[in-house]
């Protein structure tokens, strides 16, 4: 799984886990615009790191809902220095979505679906750049478009020779 | 001076990019929301293709291979021939299909399956190959490594085996 660094065009390798206790430290507000802290009672918090130095670059909290093979996600991050125009990687929460994705499929194969419910202003954002569908309250991605998430983002193919290529 | 919000510092495709908030519903509206989940899923389930579901199996596969081979458990259930069954499965192709398919004898591939035999090198390539470099033939090559590590530290019958060959070993006590 990889980031790009804006400024050079260069890929980064990234690993996603769950979040541990030491992490919440640093998991501050001014950084990650919301209480972690509290939120890790009601979601299941997983971190994306760089691989080279270890930080953490963007944060999400995940809900599983097994009765409905689908898990929610009911908040993302990525750190301050990485939003707007002057953000220094891309892709951290395109990563973070297909991580989710990811789980889903792990877990429930063919009828695997990620949902989020979005701020109205958001939805058709969310849905051009994330490919969601729209339900109402909630937007969702199963099927191909969960499928290619997971390609986009997370399946890296290995070529014969060993070489990886996105 | 007032401190901007975050959503209003930066523009709807960046927050969209970057953020997800967290939107709190009502009893009602989640109830509602569950029900318009559900009648949406039904429709998309439906129109969902053959291959596409497929390609969730083969997914699924994939990262149950990498979570086993990535962890430091040892598990007898979970050999090649378990996962190579599986893959076969997925496909829902018939053994000898399958084996004219990665150009081996069905018999061969029956012994790969029941764990008669242990694969050589190029069958792992060529399943590579097969899954069009879904399922990296590394992965396949260290599920056997994996049983190969297990059976040389907990072999005690090789060991009894092997002793006599050895004459004037090290005493060393650590």
């Amino acid at each position: 799984m990889e980031i790009v660094e804006l400024a050079t065009g260069r890929r980064k390798p990234v690993s996603i886990s769950r979040a541990e206790d030491k992490d919440f430290r640093i998991l501050t507000e001014k950084r990650f615009t919301f209480d972690w802290i509290s939120l890790k009672e009601t979601t299941t918090v997983y971190k994306l790191q760089l691989c080279d130095t270890g930080d953490i670059l963007g944060v999400m909290g995940l809900i599983d809902f097994p009765g409905e093979q689908r898990i929610e996600i009911s908040l993302l991050a990525s750190s301050r220095e990485n939003r707007g125009k002057n953000k220094k990687y891309d892709r951290i929460a395109g990563c973070l979505i297909a991580f989710a994705c990811k789980l889903a499929a792990k877990k429930y194969e063919g009828n695997a679906c990620v949902s989020l419910v979005p701020k109205t202003a958001l939805v058709k954002h969310y849905m051009s750049k994330y490919s969601m569908r729209y339900a109402g309250w909630q937007l969702y991605v199963e099927g191909q478009d969960l499928d290619n998430l997971i390609k986009e983002y997370i399946n890296e193919k290995e070529k014969s020779n060993g070489t990886v290529y996105p | 001076m007032r401190k901007k919000k975050v959503t209003e510092r930066y523009t709807l495709e960046d927050l969209a990019s970057t953020m997800i908030f967290p939107v709190k519903l009502t009893k009602a509206q989640q109830k509602q929301a569950a029900i318009e989940l559900a009648e949406a899923r039904k429709k998309s389930q439906a129109a969902m293709s053959e291959e596409t579901r497929i390609s969730l199996r083969l997914f699924q596969l994939k990262f149950r291979l990498e979570e086993y081979i990535h962890s430091k458990e040892y598990d007898p259930t979970l050999t090649f021939g378990y996962f190579l069954k599986e893959y076969i499965r997925i496909l829902d192709k018939k053994r000898k299909t399958f084996a004219a398919e990665i150009s081996i004898d069905e018999s061969l591939l029956s012994q790969l399956i029941n764990q008669h035999r242990m694969p050589p090198d190029y069958i792992s390539v060529r399943l590579e190959l097969h899954s069009d470099n879904m399922i990296p033939a590394s992965y396949w090559y260290k599920l056997v490594e994996k049983q190969k590590e297990h059976f040389i530290k907990t072999d005690a019958s090789l060991r009894a085996k092997e002793k006599p060959f050895v004459h004037g070993g090290l005493r060393v006590q650590l």
